[in-house]
């Protein structure tokens, strides 16, 4: 029944061979035509099928692939006394996978199994069908009953598994676990166990039910020698141990652990947590993987007596003292930086004293303080310090360098650290600027002094200083917030610009860059250096947040594009992989990485930017296509008319989304969901604003949760405005009702609804605010920040009041095109220069024209077509269709609305032509005039003439060649001319969309 | 029959493995440091090392197929504060003596540089591939021109076992460069080839 030696599915090798070698070699066609030879041979060979509906898919005939796919089964099904191999089978599963048809593939294989029982090869091949489903039940089901066909190990640790995923991706009760339990246990007593990893699923399993006495006496039976490497099995113990309460047991275990390897931070914290009691450390519950974040404990309830607390604290420092002795002179940072933590814990209890706590410190920065991961390490200690002592701590440290007697590498690395403790504890905030600005220089001077120490580097190897640079841009960038002059924003990037330009390689500058850039409207400019930044793979999931948020709202529509379909892809491939992957983890028996990779697929498929990119992209999709009402349509019902973003919409309370990106890499400044420092008053911060964006976190996700809940209503509501707006003049003219568009309206009418819950009001007020702000009676600002949610809501409102069924309310087409007329020129009055406005908010105003006037565009697109008389919809300016009697019942009012569009959108692009037309070296003097400051006086400029001075003065025999040819053709000239140009390229996309949306009207006003 | 997956595997060729960014001979200092077994969530924390342009983001089935294969060859160090360090991945591979532990990459973040990180994952990898399977060596890919990279190796005890041509994209020359492990008794397996090989002529990826 299995493939005899030399067969294929049946036919023998030799036969089948060509056509293998040229799928191989891609000739598709050759292969297609071998394959119909071999079908004319072999015609009752489900094989010879597969094969060809291989070939026909991978030259993208899907549909014909699918047919032949088909066949193919009910040959499989119909022949009896054809043989069923895992060949053909696996074949077949391969097309049906990539034709999406997961299901068919399962049921050839259950068709195999029941027509072959106890055939493992088959069962397997199910097996995988089941994975690849996430049937957990069913993946349960057959491991089951291949471990009773072969009793071995492997099956029943993969019944184990799917029992597990039931509980952990599933909705299994937990009770499922004592099952899994039980086989375990009755497998174990029989067989044993032979693989360590059976053994961390079995302990893993108690774990899991709390049982946690059974998984220590486990470790420490027999089966314990299965983990073979001494530290790891104490690590678990001591966990076991701690997790049941058992501090004082589990604090000797990692004591043990420690004297093994001093250098465990995270063992470290673990024993002192049992030493003290205290139960953050091992959260309870089932979680299936390793924690892998330590938790780091500032709860000040700890539960001990004075004396039992003295005693602990003097038990681990007696132990660390021990540890650094064991040391000797090979200097290990763990002891130290327990000590740390130790007197870190006394003062969270009310016992320690900041003056040692201090005392330490400096000792710790006289070993360590010049490696980069200083200030870091320190951080958590620096938070209990009260502000006054931590000036005294930087005065002190100050102190240290300056009487330290070490090499010239590592009094840099000191210096670098002081001001990085300097920024982690917020002290520059209340300085006053000159001081600022003697900050900036006294850096910026460092990055250029030290030149010469990185002379003989490679130019791929990291310079010594670099982080000088980001500092100071971020100095300089606190330095613009306060005073607002240009000059030192512009200073910012030339420090930047100067840094890439000795080392193209330094990300740190990348992302800064592309941030000072975004904010300054220079986007091209901030996506090419997102771009340098090589983002691929996993991390466009945790780095692109840095570029997605400015480019949605942009006028650069074929990069956003491109964006949000690389990433997508990404995605996409990574789900369709991800089920194969697991169950090469199954084969090879890493039963740990089967959960793993399941929960992590769950985790990217519940990601908030990954939800974010669909809807985004889709609505994008409909913008770069609303020119032409026939393609809008047609995206939309690729869309399925916006109706699978409704069920989006619905389950995403329900679905905890997740929030992967790496936030760490994020200057302070930026803005973050829907806050802008910079563009805020200047507030002094008593500390460092990360602490406080930390906080922000969970408030940011419920808000974007809301938003991807709101926006992926967006394609629905158009998709039915368009319906009622198209039928209303269908009405007009056949006075024909039909059923569907009653129910079109009352759709939208309850989209609406929720839309304008988003907006936190009942539909009722939010109709009136509507009507009542355009027709004057109250202000535009009431709808800020929210406007362009608000008016998309009415321009879906208009459309559905021209179709809504009796139901009469306050809007017609003259009020809405006021309001958007109200709401373009607002914000064109209140547009400044970009050159000398940074963080002028150009993506509102992009946006208005981008969605309400582009959907507002479509609607009327829907209304003309309907209008005219089929036959004439595509004829332009032909006098004959003019006079017919439908279209004298077009309103006039839509007549007007065009117009009224047609006036609005030529309004943005007056202004914008205002603004390109502006001479690109005026705009560059002016830039260059900011930081233009007298010698010695106050303002931006000094950091500039300092970079000048180095470009003037490098010298290769001081700095090496490379550095010196790098730096001397720098100009700061050449980078405001950069920034001025890439506005301007910006300003011209946007300026050809409400171009073509000009054109478009004016076509549709020939029309009518 | 053993199944074949469909999962696309980079050849070696055109990826750039242990990239390795050096340690100074004068560092003593000690990372104080958790290493434990690279789990899926790090991916989504790994960026400040991966952002570095000499350390390569694979595609996920490459770091996928390597946990689901190798999990003991994949691991991770953490600082304080759970930042990550910088990482290793490698597997086991061969058959009779050329059964050896293999890096297919080791990289440290920039912060966490100089201070013998890239040492301590290497050599947990020669132990795992020492002890637990009894390799009898470990062996990894540099290119030619990495002279820092090179010079590290050099002193964790790895040779020159030899040159393969044009092995980075066609263009770079790679050395193939061993450790003996215990096993290897006579050391055998590092005395170096007299002539360089293509890489048709290497006997794995």
């Amino acid at each position: 029944m299995a493939s005899k030696f030399g067969m294929a599915g049946g036919i023998p090798e030799r036969r089948v061979r060509p056509v293998w070698d040229a799928i191989d070699s891609r000739q598709f066609k050759n292969a297609l035509k071998l394959s119909t030879t071999l079908l004319s041979k072999y015609p009752n060979s489900s094989y010879a099928l597969a094969l060809k509906a291989l070939i026909l898919e991978r030259m993208g005939k899907l549909e014909e692939a699918l047919s032949v796919c088909i066949n193919a089964k009910e040959l499989l099904y119909k022949n009896d006394l054809i043989l069923i191999d895992d060949l053909t089978l696996s074949t077949l599963q391969i097309v049906f996978q990539r034709l999406d048809h997961l299901d068919m593939a399962t049921s050839c294989y259950e068709y195999a199994c029941g027509k072959f029982p106890n055939n493992l090869e088959l069962m397997m091949g199910l097996f995988n069908c089941y994975v690849r489903e996430y049937s957990f039940v069913k993946q349960q089901q057959i491991a089951i009953k291949m471990y009773k066909i072969a009793g071995e190990e492997r099956f029943l640790l993969w019944a184990v598994c799917s029992i597990q995923l039931q509980v952990f991706c599933g909705n299994g009760g937990e009770k499922l676990l004592q099952l899994a339990e039980g086989l375990l246990k009755k497998h174990i007593a029989s067989h044993s166990l032979h693989e360590p990893e059976a053994l961390s699923v079995y302990i893993s399993l108690l774990e899991q039910q709390a049982k946690y006495g059974d998984a220590t006496e486990v470790l420490s039976g027999n089966l314990g020698s299965l983990i073979m490497i001494e530290v790891d099995k104490l690590r678990i113990q001591g966990r076991l141990l701690a997790r049941a309460g058992d501090y004082g047991g589990a604090a000797d275990i990692f004591q043990k652990v420690l004297t093994l390897c001093p250098d465990d931070w995270e063992c470290f914290l673990h024993y002192l947590g049992c030493l003290l009691e205290d139960d953050c450390i091992f959260p309870s519950g089932t979680n299936t993987t390793p924690s892998n974040s330590i938790h780091v404990s500032t709860s000040i309830d700890c539960n001990l007596s004075d004396d039992v607390f003295d005693s602990r604290i003097s038990r681990a420092s007696e132990f660390v003292e021990k540890l650094k002795a064991e040391a000797g002179s090979d200097s290990i940072r763990n002891p130290d930086l327990a000590n740390l933590e130790i007197e870190r814990r006394k003062i969270i209890f009310g016992k320690g004293s900041y003056d040692k706590l201090m005392e330490d410190i400096i000792l710790f920065f006289s070993r360590f303080g010049h490696l980069a991961c200083f200030s870091a390490d320190v951080a958590v200690f620096l938070q209990v310090l009260p502000g006054d002592k931590k000036n005294q701590l930087l005065e002190k440290l100050a102190k240290r360098i300056a009487s330290s007697a070490t090499s010239s590498k590592n009094v840099l690395g000191q210096h670098i650290t002081l001001f990085k403790i300097r920024e982690l504890i917020g002290d520059m905030f209340p300085l006053p600027e000159g001081d600022l600005v003697g900050f900036a220089v006294q850096m910026t001077e460092m990055y250029c002094q030290n030149l010469p120490l990185s002379k003989d580097l490679d130019v791929q190897e990291s310079m010594f200083g670099e982080e000088f640079l980001s500092m100071t841009c971020n100095v300089l960038v606190q330095l613009f917030w306060r005073t607002k002059h240009i000059g030192y924003l512009l200073e910012a990037i030339m420090v930047l610009e100067l840094g890439l330009t000795v080392r193209r390689y330094v990300w740190q500058y990348k992302i800064l860059l592309l941030h000072l850039y975004s904010y300054w409207n220079a986007l091209p400019l901030a996506y090419e250096r997102y771009k340098s930044l090589d983002v691929k793979n996993i991390l466009l999931e945790t780095v692109s947040h840095h570029i997605l948020p400015q480019m949605l709202t942009s006028p650069l529509l074929v990069d956003t594009s491109d964006l949000l379909k690389g990433y997508s892809r990404f995605m996409d491939e990574h789900f369709k992989e991800s089920a194969d992957l697991t169950f090469l983890a199954y084969r090879h028996r890493n039963y740990s990485k089967v959960i793993e990779f399941v929960q992590f697929k769950e985790r990217l498929q519940r990601s908030s930017q990954y939800l974010t990119a669909k809807i985004e992209g889709s609505i994008l999709n409909l913008k770069r296509n609303a020119n032409s009402i026939e393609q809008a349509e047609s995206v939309l019902k690729s869309l399925n008319f916006g109706s699978d973003f409704l069920d989006v919409s619905n389950e995403i309370q329900s679905k905890k989304l997740t929030f992967n990106e790496d936030l760490q890499l994020r200057p302070w400044w930026t803005p973050s969901y829907d806050k802008n420092y910079l563009s805020g008053p200047y507030e002094s911060m008593s500390n460092y604003p990360r602490e406080t964006l930390r906080n922000d976190v969970k408030e940011m996700e419920s808000k974007v949760t809301r938003t991807i809940e709101k926006r992926s209503l967006l394609p629905r509501m158009i998709h039915l405005s368009i319906q009622c707006a198209s039928s209303s003049v269908k009405v007009n003219s056949n006075s024909d009702i039909n059923g569907f568009d009653s129910k079109a309206s009352s759709e939208l009418k309850s989209l609406l609804e929720s839309y304008a819950k988003f907006l936190q009001l009942p539909f009722h007020d939010a109709v009136e605010l509507v009507t009542s702000v355009a027709s004057g009676q109250k202000p535009l600002e009431v709808f800020s920040p929210n406007l362009i949610d608000w008016m998309n809501f009415a321009v879906c409102l208009n459309a559905w009041n021209l179709n809504s069924n009796g139901i009469t309310i306050p809007m017609n087409w003259e009020l809405l095109c006021s309001l958007l007329q109200q709401s373009v020129s607002s914000k064109i009055k209140t547009a400044k220069p970009l050159v000398s406005f940074p963080g002028t908010d150009l993506s509102i105003l992009v946006q208005l024209v981008m969605e309400p006037l582009t959907w507002h565009g479509l609607i009327i697109q829907s209304c003309v077509r309907s209008a005219l008389p089929s036959g004439k919809k595509k004829k332009k300016g032909g006098g004959g269709g003019t006079s017919d009697q439908s279209n004298t019942q077009l309103s006039s009012s839509i007549k007007n609305s065009i117009v009224s569009l047609n006036n609005t959108i030529d309004e943005v692009s007056k202004s914008l032509k205002e603004q390109i037309n502006k001479s690109v070296d005026g705009d560059i003097d002016i830039l260059l005039s900011s930081i233009n400051c007298v010698d010695g006086g106050p303002g931006p400029g000094k950091v500039v003439r300092i970079l000048e001075k180095l470009v003037s003065s490098v010298d290769d025999l001081e700095v090496g060649e490379r550095i010196c040819h790098a730096v001397k053709p720098w100009k700061a000239a050449d980078v405001a001319r950069k920034m001025v140009t890439a506005q301007g390229t910006a300003l011209t996309d946007f300026l050809n969309v409400c171009d073509s949306k000009i054109k478009v009207l004016q076509g549709l006003k020939l029309q009518i | 029959m053993i199944y074949v997956l469909k999962i696309y595997i980079p050849p070696t060729s055109s990826i750039s493995p242990t990239v390795a960014r050096i340690e100074r001979a004068t560092a003593r200092a000690r990372e104080m440091t958790t290493i434990r077994r690279f789990c899926c969530d790090d991916l989504l924390r790994f960026s400040s090392v991966n952002l570095d342009h000499l350390t390569e983001t694979f595609n996920m089935s490459f770091y996928m197929t390597y946990l689901a294969r190798w999990p003991d060859y994949f691991h991770v160090a953490e600082a304080p504060g759970n930042r990550v360090m910088g990482y290793i991945m490698g597997k086991v591979e061969g058959q009779g003596e050329s059964w050896h532990g293999h890096v297919t990459a080791v990289t440290v973040a920039p912060e966490f540089r100089r201070q013998q990180l890239a040492k301590k994952l290497m050599n947990l990898l020669e132990d795992i591939s020492d002890k637990i399977d009894k390799a009898y060596f470990v062996d990894l890919f540099v290119r030619a021109s990495n002279t820092p990279a090179i010079k590290m190796y050099e002193k964790l005890e790895y040779v020159i076992y030899r040159r393969v041509l044009r092995y980075y994209s066609g263009e770079e020359d790679g050395l193939d460069m061993r450790k003996a492990l215990s096993r290897d008794v006579e050391k055998k397996s590092i005395i170096p080839l007299k002539r360089p090989v293509t890489p048709d002529e290497l006997e794995y990826d």
